[in-house]
């Protein structure tokens, strides 16, 4: 029952926002701007449901596919790397490339963003690659304790 | 295209996309998209007040924290949302696509959040580099907007969600004793007896067949924690490595955030610079003076004039509303003295006036709170330093918990209205 109410009173301040940002949008933005806040909608839908995720999703499989050779938790420290780069790609690559365009104070992306960058992926490398070894060392060792006291 | 629709949500089905994750994503991200909403329209009414808006002066680092922040949770989102929707994504091939006109609203309120949401944060982070050129609509306006619509979709997302949501909100309940995630107790798949495409017929068929050899996942619990661990990790580094703009203790990890402490004269970063402002040859005329008005009642301060008034040197942070700060000291008289010197009344408002040409900032008004505070200043110097005029020399405003959009430079004139 208090589900219930709560999803009902949920529900009601839902619309009610959504109402209040439609009024506010009709006050603080021009329609004819409408246009491109939609196409920017889209835009986002596409290149997220559309080209990200598919691509997150192949890669993913290639993974899959590969753990007849790989452990799962190799498989796992690779793909969290893979994104963790990706992500830091998609905030920072942006920043390069307006830096290249110009700003108009030289205080806004005073940082050598490219460098940085691939510094950054390098740093990452080697941590994954770290991170990795530790675990093959730690998983071997157990696996030979395994196999000692499966003889004894 | 309904077996097709099916079978692309079988394949996408992996152990890190399952109720539990989604939630555990959804609540920081709701949490994370609510402490935006809120210290943003605590940055929106500073800004714009409604009448009879009152705000607080001290912590003088206020606004330093609430717009911090907002931009230190809004980059958290990045990782945060594309988690959530990789955990979700086979409901998007969800078949029968509309059941009716219910789930019909649903789908379409869901896409609406997702769109809305990606789009905010993305203007938001663009924005903090100030890359309008990209957005054909205003960013503050729609940004601001768009805030109302994504936290009404996040009450209706959760209303509709909430069975789901309290099923799976303590591991406990979540997990069964082998690690398996507990199925919700509804009805079973009806496109479950649907056979998969055949192998052989067309290039769908092919893909399928081809991604079927993969096989599925050995252990699933690794496969979820590691998702949980990379989001984890993905959430730490991408705060991690800017939060120091917004943070000075963290400052030394600061290699991608698009301002940098220390940067910029005076040692200090600039948003508008006095070339954009036009005002290179109206800031360093000899013949400046600032007028301070009280009704009749005017007077006009040359810079050596206001020199020569008491001095006060307080140490306040300047704080922009695109996330970034520092701290600095700050030298010139109070307006506080100078509104009294034209006999000001308390209780008044006082609208500031810049050189500054074509900016709706030109104009500023602060709330007699700020006013009357003992901090607030006409600065003249900072950090020891004559003004730099991109600083806002010869005279700026600089006044407690306020943005910086508001600490007015190359001021002309101060009224009490």
């Amino acid at each position: 029952m208090a589900v219930r109410r709560w999803r009902i009173g949920l529900l009601i301040a839902g619309i009610l926002l959504l109402g209040l940002g439609a009024v506010v949008l009709l006050q603080e933005v021009n329609p004819k701007h409408y246009v491109g806040i939609l196409s920017w909608f889209v835009g986002a839908l596409i290149i997220h449901d559309g080209i990200i995720a598919p691509a997150v999703f192949g890669v993913s499989l290639a993974f899959r596919r590969a753990q007849h050779r790989v452990p799962a938790v190799v498989i796992a420290i690779v793909q969290g790397a893979l994104v963790v780069g990706g992500i830091i790609a998609l905030i920072v690559v942006p920043e390069i490339l307006k830096k290249s365009i110009g700003t108009l104070s030289s205080s806004i992306l005073p940082q050598n963003y490219a460098l940085h960058l691939v510094i950054f992926y390098i740093v990452l490398a080697a941590l994954t690659a770290i991170a990795i070894v530790i675990y093959l060392r730690v998983f071997a060792s157990r696996q030979k304790l395994r196999s000692s006291s499966d003889q004894a | 295209m309904q077996r097709l629709l099916y079978a692309l949500r079988q394949e996408l089905i992996a152990p890190s996309r399952n109720p539990r994750t989604a939630v555990v994503i959804g609540r920081l991200l709701g949490a994370a998209f609510v402490i935006c909403f809120l210290t943003g329209l605590y940055s929106h009414f500073i800004q714009d007040p409604l009448p009879g808006m009152h705000f607080l002066t001290r912590p003088v680092w206020l606004y330093q924290v609430t717009q911090g922040v907002h931009i230190t949770t809004g980059i958290l989102c990045f990782p945060l949302i594309f988690a959530k929707l990789y955990a979700i994504y086979p409901l998007l091939f969800q078949t029968p696509p509309v059941k009716g006109f219910l789930h019909l609203l649903e789908r379409a309120s869901i896409t609406l959040f997702v769109a809305s949401s990606l789009v905010e944060i993305v203007i938001g982070l663009l924005n903090t580099y100030q890359w309008y050129k990209l957005f054909p609509f205003p960013f503050r306006q729609t940004h601001y907007a768009l805030a109302f619509i994504i936290i009404g979709s996040l009450a209706i997302h959760i209303g509709v969600k909430l069975p789901i949501i309290t099923r799976y909100w303590r591991k406990k309940d979540a997990y069964d004793e082998s690690g398996e995630v507990r199925e919700l107790p509804a009805p079973v798949d009806p496109q479950a007896h649907l056979p998969l495409p055949d192998v052989g017929i067309g290039i769908t068929s092919r893909i399928f067949a081809w991604i079927d050899k993969a096989p599925a996942p050995r252990q699933p619990r690794v496969s979820r924690r590691g998702f949980i661990a990379t989001v984890g990790i993905g959430a730490a580094t991408v705060v991690g490595l800017t939060v120091g703009q917004s943070a000075r203790p963290f400052d030394f990890a600061n290699v991608f955030a698009p301002r940098k402490a220390g940067t910029g004269p005076n040692a200090l970063p600039v948003n508008r610079t006095a070339s954009a402002a036009k005002v290179l040859e109206s800031a360093m005329s000899p013949d400046w003076r600032l007028t301070v008005r009280s009704g009749e009642v005017a007077k006009s301060f040359s810079r050596a004039e206001l020199e020569a008034l008491p001095q006060y040197e307080v140490e306040l942070p300047i704080a922009c509303v695109e996330g970034w700060s520092q701290l600095a000291s700050w030298k010139g008289p109070g307006v506080k003295d100078l509104m009294d010197a034209v006999g000001a009344n308390h209780g008044s408002y006082v609208r500031a006036t810049s050189l500054e040409q074509g900016s709706i900032y030109a104009v500023t008004e602060m709330e007699p709170e700020f006013a009357r505070d003992d901090l607030t200043l006409v600065a003249l110097e900072v950090d020891g330093q004559t003004l730099d005029i991109d600083h806002g020399y010869p005279a700026r405003l600089i006044a407690p918990a306020r943005p910086g959009v508001l600490q007015t430079k190359w001021l002309s004139k101060i009224e009490a209205i």
